[in-house]
């Protein structure tokens, strides 16, 4: 398949860009989404961005062959894992998840569009105004937040400039071209364009045109752009998080066990471990039939079935040697005393399971290397988890539905911006609150108009 | 009649061993000999160890590994290097260990490496210590007992960028130049670094000056040796000198640099701070050598006898490789599958080294070194967690498992 060049994206790799070109790409950007994204109504959009969500669920569709075809090379990613990746975002973006979205974080799915008042004021009707240029700096290490971002900013008709992450710049690529395919005037409020990090002296120029300027990456990254951006922007950034899993007493007896098991796996499997998502810890309660250790030995079980049906992506060298110095770690360790056992790929760093006793929160090293660790309760949990308090994204859990509330209640107190069930750790969905944060409401304007009545 | 063998007795199989590789050559008809001495060395110790040092035992125990199935050296198991932390890594039992070598540890890390030593296996260190420095450090001549007494050449002057041993009694390094000092510097020399309170070392500016000044007036040769950190704190006290007074060593100067930033990174690569030390001390590149060692071996490695003139035509270095005395074999295996890479390939060290009579012999590092034809290129120690995208860094924020 030929992309045309089209995007920044497309040039060779030896064209450079210059001030001149990002600052003439930001103006004709405005211009055609004046001309022509601002004038649809927003019930169009969502029509239209329902419409390509499921193209991009459909095997045949040609972007999605690329993609997968060319992932392993491009992105390290197997077809396998990034097409479970791929239907974990689009599968979410359906009509009415989209109107259910706008009516969340809008009051009105119409108020794009129009003064609306909501259900609970007739009196003060308001609109939400969208930025005019978006900029986003994606993350490196997976599609997914990228394709948010972009797809949202589409729902809200904004232009938008993409900064793709230069080592795997072909999903957002392959996104923009799609969004020209479904229509070109669409892709004509788009550019995606990418560049190593560092000083380039057009950074400054394009923060400055955007109205609105989003960052998902690591804390370094968002320290340095929000350094660089003029302070009178709207700066939406996601940082680095953490997650974990918590399975309970209950969970872990009767039939279950097995099924949490291959939905832990799933969440460790899912995009290999990266991103804010992913569990690096499952916490397992004490006292249940299946025992914390015995639920590590069925997770070791589920991630070797897993690594058959979704590999894990082949690793540059040092990542991998990080990986195996984890384990010799773990090894010497196991073979002192029985607190620590480990459960490993054999001839692969492919996965990884660590049983340790001690129940203070472990950073994983990632790339499906996964620790189990047994706690008596919440309480005891949360204790041990404190170093990474301010830091978690979201916590999966495995529990009767009346305790689930109980525990989600307590999770909420202590700072933890989502709590799902274990297995939908990776799959938020498109109303996900990302690090607690209204999804739309941080990128809007509102007008409030009180009519006197 | 077959005595028992004992760990003293392998020692001083090994001592004689090393005498026997350093008078050798690969020419002569002796070297099938040797190769043969080393592998009866490794089996026979590797049977001892496993026996007496409990963490080994277990390891293997847990590996599920017979010793009687282990026929070659290649076969035996390397214990990885974090058991000096977590465990006595020891054949020595308590009251024959009169003292511990201590991993320079960072203000995070919460437990250091102990390689314990007695008597005897720091006889051992010295045997193994000062035949392979001598021949990469001191190449030009015979030892300095000679000399001291009425020989031609005036002995040089040695700066070490270390506080001295008995400052420093856990450090192996600065052990290791007490016993050069001693063997090769009786007379003129000087320890120029400080501990700090907090335990970090830094350089006597004072005393560094001095000693260049010395060596630049009276035209006597001075032989530095320092840590990487030392030595980068020594080329900004040296860039900090008026340029009228240019620090320009006699011939026959040199300086070795040992590696380790002792807890702190650098942002200047090896390459790098020899060119800058090359120059601002006038020194030609082939007289800065670099060690690699640690608290848990024996016995260095080195990356260049002093004097070689670089090879490549180009003019441009081609990279180092560090070689191990002839006790010391290194494996460089693949993380992924543990067998050993193909030369030119990158993978994690493993080290052989029979000076370790005491403690244990085969050690699986952390460090990442490039396969070369004979020895090996460091490249750095192997991360211990992975910063990418949203995924928390671990660098000052958790600590890595202790």
């Amino acid at each position: 398949m030929n992309l045309p060049n089209y995007f920044m994206v497309d040039l060779p790799e030896e064209a450079s860009l210059s001030t001149e070109m990002i600052l003439e790409a930001c103006g004709t950007l405005k211009r055609n989404r004046e001309r022509y994204l601002a004038p649809r109504s927003t019930s169009q959009m969502v029509r239209l961005l329902a419409e390509l969500a499921d193209n991009w669920t459909q095997p045949d569709f040609p972007f999605r062959r690329l993609l997968l075809d060319q992932s392993p090379r491009l992105t390290g990613f197997s077809s396998q894992t990034m097409a479970s990746g791929l239907d974990l975002i689009f599968r979410n973006i359906t009509v009415d998840s989209l109107t259910s979205l706008l009516r969340q974080e809008l009051g009105h799915e119409a108020r794009l569009d129009e003064l609306r008042g909501s259900d609970e004021s007739t009196s003060k009707l308001a609109i939400a105004i969208p930025p005019i240029l978006q900029v986003h700096f994606t993350a490196g290490n997976l599609p997914a937040p990228g394709f948010i971002s972009v797809l949202l900013g589409l729902l809200l008709k904004s232009a938008q400039f993409v900064k793709a992450p230069s080592q795997s710049s072909l999903p957002l690529r392959l996104l923009a071209h799609s969004i020209y395919d479904i229509d070109p005037k669409l892709g004509a409020c788009l550019e995606v364009a990418c560049w190593r990090g560092g000083a380039v002296p057009w950074e400054s120029e394009l923060l400055s045109q955007a109205d609105c300027i989003t960052v998902t990456g690591s804390d370094d990254t968002v320290q340095t752009v929000r350094q660089k951006a003029p302070p009178n922007k709207r700066f939406v950034a996601y940082g680095q998080r953490v997650s974990f899993g918590f399975l309970t007493r209950d969970a872990m007896s009767g039939y279950k066990v097995k099924r949490w098991a291959e939905n832990a796996a799933s969440d460790v499997a899912s995009w290999d471990q990266h991103g804010c998502l992913s569990p690096h810890v499952f916490y397992v309660q004490d006292g249940g039939e299946t025992t914390p250790e015995r639920f590590a030995e069925l997770l070791a079980a589920e991630l070797a079935k897993k690594e058959l049906t979704e590999p894990r992506a082949p690793l540059p060298t040092h990542e991998a040697a990080a990986i195996a110095t984890r384990r010799s770690f773990y090894e010497v360790r196991a073979s002192h005393a029985n607190h620590t056992r480990q459960w490993k790929s054999e001839n692969s760093t492919a996965w990884t399971v660590v049983y340790e006793h001690d129940p203070q929160f472990q950073l994983s090293c990632l790339n499906r290397f996964v620790y189990v660790k047994p706690v008596a309760d919440l309480d005891q949990l949360l204790a041990h988890a404190e170093v990474i308090r301010e830091k978690v994204s979201t916590v999966g859990l495995a529990a009767v539905d009346d305790e689930a509330r109980i525990l989600a209640r307590s999770l909420a107190r202590w700072g933890v911006s989502r709590v799902c069930r274990l297995g939908k750790m990776q799959n938020p969905p498109l109303s996900w609150r990302h690090d607690g944060r209204p999804v739309l409401g941080d990128l809007i304007a509102w007008c409030d108009w009180e009519h006197a009545y | 009649m077959t005595t028992p063998l004992t760990l003293s007795s392998l020692a001083n199989h090994l001592r004689e061993f090393i005498k026997a590789s350093s008078t050798d050559t690969s020419n002569q008809p002796g070297y099938v000999n040797l190769e043969l001495q080393f592998e009866n060395l490794a089996l026979d110790l590797f049977q001892l160890q496993v026996q007496l040092n409990e963490p080994y035992r277990r390891f293997l125990l847990a590996r599920g590994v017979e010793p009687s199935s282990v026929r070659h050296w290649t076969q035996i198991p390397f214990l990885p290097i974090s058991a000096f932390k977590t465990s006595e890594c020891s054949c020595l039992p308590a009251s024959e260990r009169n003292r511990v070598f201590l991993s320079s540890g960072t203000s995070q890390q919460t437990s250091r490496s102990q390689h314990f030593h007695s008597l005897e296996s720091m006889e051992v260190y010295e045997a193994s210590a000062l035949p392979w420095f001598h021949s990469h450090y001191l190449p030009d001549f015979d030892g300095w007992r000679g000399r001291l007494f009425g020989g031609p050449l005036d002995p040089p002057d040695f700066l070490f960028l270390t506080p001295s041993p008995a400052h420093c009694p856990n450090s192996s390094l600065v052990t290791m130049f007490g016993m050069i000092q001693k063997e090769f510097a009786p007379i003129s020399s000087t320890f120029a670094g400080r501990v700090s309170a907090d335990g970090s070392w830094s350089i006597d500016p004072k005393l560094v000056s001095s000693s260049l000044q010395q060596a630049t007036d009276f035209l006597r040769p001075l032989y530095i040796l320092g840590t990487a950190l030392s030595c980068v704190e020594l080329v900004a006290l040296l860039e900090s000198f008026p340029s009228n007074s240019q620090c320009a060593l006699p011939d026959g100067s040199r300086l070795l640099e040992t590696g380790g930033y002792k807890g702190r990174s650098i942002s200047i690569s090896p390459s790098e701070l020899r060119k800058k030390l090359s120059l601002r001390l006038n020194l030609p590149p082939e007289s800065i050598i670099a060690e690699y060692g640690m608290s848990e071996l024996s016995s260095q490695a080195y990356d260049l006898v002093v004097g070689t003139p670089n090879p490549t035509p180009s003019g441009s270095p081609s990279p180092r490789s560090f070689l191990f005395p002839p006790w010391v074999r290194t494996r460089i295996v693949s993380p992924e599958t543990g067998a050993e890479v193909p030369v030119g390939e990158v993978g994690l060290l493993q080290v052989l080294d029979l000076a370790n009579v005491f403690s244990i012999a085969p050690i699986q590092t952390e460090d990442l070194a490039k396969r070369h034809i004979k020895g090996f290129e460091l490249l750095g120690r192997a991360p211990g967690s992975v910063d990418k995208g949203c995924s928390l860094a671990s660098h000052g924020v958790l600590p890595t498992p202790a």
